[in-house]
């Protein structure tokens, strides 16, 4: 394993860094109490249109600790990326609550009630969420270095030099060094989604979101995106993978949850999740993938 | 006839050259006003999308000689008349010709420049302002950085062809007395009684200089796209 490059460490400091200039609720208490989970999801619905209304989340609560990887399984249309999407508020859900690092995402309490919470809020917690998005999402119109530099200085407003050094990290990490200088149209979609990690790392974020993150690449483009993230959990980075690869899953993740219609069905261990199905539905959904190591 | 083209087409230069000067100096009042007013209207203000609508509407339908007339012969005397020093002062800038012709044809222009800027902007797809907002960008940092930089070689090409327009338009300004290529064109055919020779050349002219900004449009054009590649 490779240890040479530590996103995790360094977030961590980050963390307890005086650069911070956010209180996390659960600094000064962390040896009386165990360590406040970086996600909680508590009832957390989300509805779309009104005629009909389409409830893409109901009731969906979820808690991710530090340094745990949980992969989001599920039918299409089953609310996995709307569950990503509301973590990082570019959904607004509806009811309920999504917690990170104790902070509320989003909203504020006024009186007992939750009123929409300012932009300058919402993106202070954004810019500790990694997201990748299935598409890649690049700036066409940046180098590499361009896409890494611009959260860094823009938005996290860290000296040049020291943005130009996380990039390079980054990209020794997703190893693709050499293509620094190359615009996002001259890469592979495996080494655009790489470049995509790369750039949420530079953030140094304490939570990374993955949506489907190889669903758009050529089959013989996805394991080069795969060992990126499984290095990622690795070094302990605290990661929600929404994905389609049961293997991936099974191997990767700490823990699998299922979800159907809008629900979380299930949430339970890698393994027994998918050595011990808990429903007869997840059991036909495991069926359709040839998951090594599984019977049947 | 070449004989005359040899001995007028100097006395054209000076008038060439204004003629591009006030089309550049509307050009720039023109696409300022244009991403102005289209942000303006892609926000979420409703009270700056009706303003920008009616600002659209209004200056697409009027044409530029009438609006040239209103804010040259208008504007200035009306103040006068009106007795209001402070109007008047702010507006006397507009009794020289030049000034007048630049903010009568850029905000002319501004109202196609404001439909080609925030066409171009829409343009780009969504995706890009949400992966700038997962960085923790705000809106307006991410239409700074991300959005109106790759929207610029989207609306390259369009704001090219409406620089040509506003140049051949220039040739209005003549009649408010702005020396420039068709009052020169005018001068000469008064001096000479040659108008079909006088009028011809600066017909020459203007092709000329549209076929030369239409080369640098491309090259321009050409090197946006490359940057992408």
């Amino acid at each position: 394993m490779d240890r040479t490059v530590g996103f995790v460490s360094a977030s961590r400091e980050a963390a307890g860094a005086p650069r911070d200039p956010l209180p996390a609720p659960d600094r000064g208490d962390r040896g009386s109490r165990p360590e406040r989970p970086v996600l909680e999801l508590n009832g957390v619905g989300k509805t779309f249109g009104r005629h009909p209304p389409i409830a893409a989340l109901s009731d969906v609560s979820l808690i991710v600790n530090r340094g745990e990887s949980v992969a989001v399984v599920g039918p299409s249309g089953s609310g996995k990326t709307t569950l990503l999407r509301c973590i990082n508020f570019l959904v607004p859900y509806d009811s309920g609550r999504v917690l990170v690092n104790g902070r509320l995402v989003g909203y504020r309490e006024r009186q007992g009630r939750l009123v929409p919470d300012t932009e300058p809020r919402v993106n202070e917690i954004r810019k500790r969420i990694g997201m990748v998005f299935q598409r890649f999402n690049l700036f066409p119109h940046r180098t590499v270095l361009g896409n890494l530099l611009e959260g860094p200085l823009y938005v996290l407003k860290v000296p040049r030099t020291q943005a130009v050094q996380r990039a390079k990290a980054a990209l020794e990490l997703v190893g693709l060094t050499d293509k620094i200088d190359a615009y996002p149209g001259q890469l592979s979609g495996g080494q655009q989604q790489r470049v995509a990690i790369a750039r949420a790392l530079c953030m140094e974020p304490e939570l990374m979101l993955f949506d489907e993150v190889t669903s758009a690449l050529d089959p013989e483009l996805v394991g080069e995106v795969l060992a990126v993230i499984r290095r990622l959990a690795q070094q302990g980075m605290t990661m929600v993978i929404v994905t389609h690869e049961m293997a991936f899953a099974r191997d990767v993740a700490d823990r699998v949850v299922f979800m159907e219609a809008g629900r979380i069905v299930a949430d339970q261990p890698a393994v027994d999740f998918f050595m011990k199905p808990a429903t007869p539905r997840i059991e036909a959904f495991l069926s359709r993938f040839a998951v090594p190591g599984r019977p049947g | 006839m070449l004989q005359f083209a040899r001995d007028y087409l100097p006395l054209y230069f000076q008038g060439t050259l204004v003629a591009i000067a006030v089309t550049a100096l509307s050009m720039l009042l023109s696409v300022a006003i244009g991403l102005a007013a289209a942000l303006g209207r892609l926000s979420g203000s409703r009270a700056a999308r009706s303003i920008v609508s009616a600002y659209v509407a209004f200056f697409r339908g009027i044409p530029p000689l009438v609006l040239l007339y209103v804010v040259y012969f208008g504007l200035p005397s009306w103040a006068e008349q009106m007795g209001i020093r402070p109007l008047a002062a702010f507006l006397a800038p507009l009794n020289n010709r030049v000034l007048s012709a630049v903010i009568a044809f850029g905000v002319n222009s501004g109202a196609y420049s404001t439909e080609i800027i925030r066409s171009a902007i829409a343009s780009i797809p969504h995706e890009q302002m949400e992966a700038a907002q997962s960085l923790g960008m705000s809106y307006w940092l991410a239409m700074r950085r991300i959005i109106v930089p790759q929207s610029a070689r989207v609306a390259f090409p369009p704001l090219g062809n409406e620089f040509i327009a506003v140049l051949k338009g220039t040739s209005l300004a003549s009649v408010i007395g702005v020396t420039e290529l068709m009052r020169d064109a005018q001068l000469v055919a008064a001096a000479t009684f040659q108008n079909l020779m006088a009028y011809s050349l600066a017909g020459v002219y203007y092709v000329v200089l549209v076929i030369m900004l239409q080369g640098a449009v491309g090259w321009i054009e050409g090197r946006l796209s490359l940057a992408h590649k």
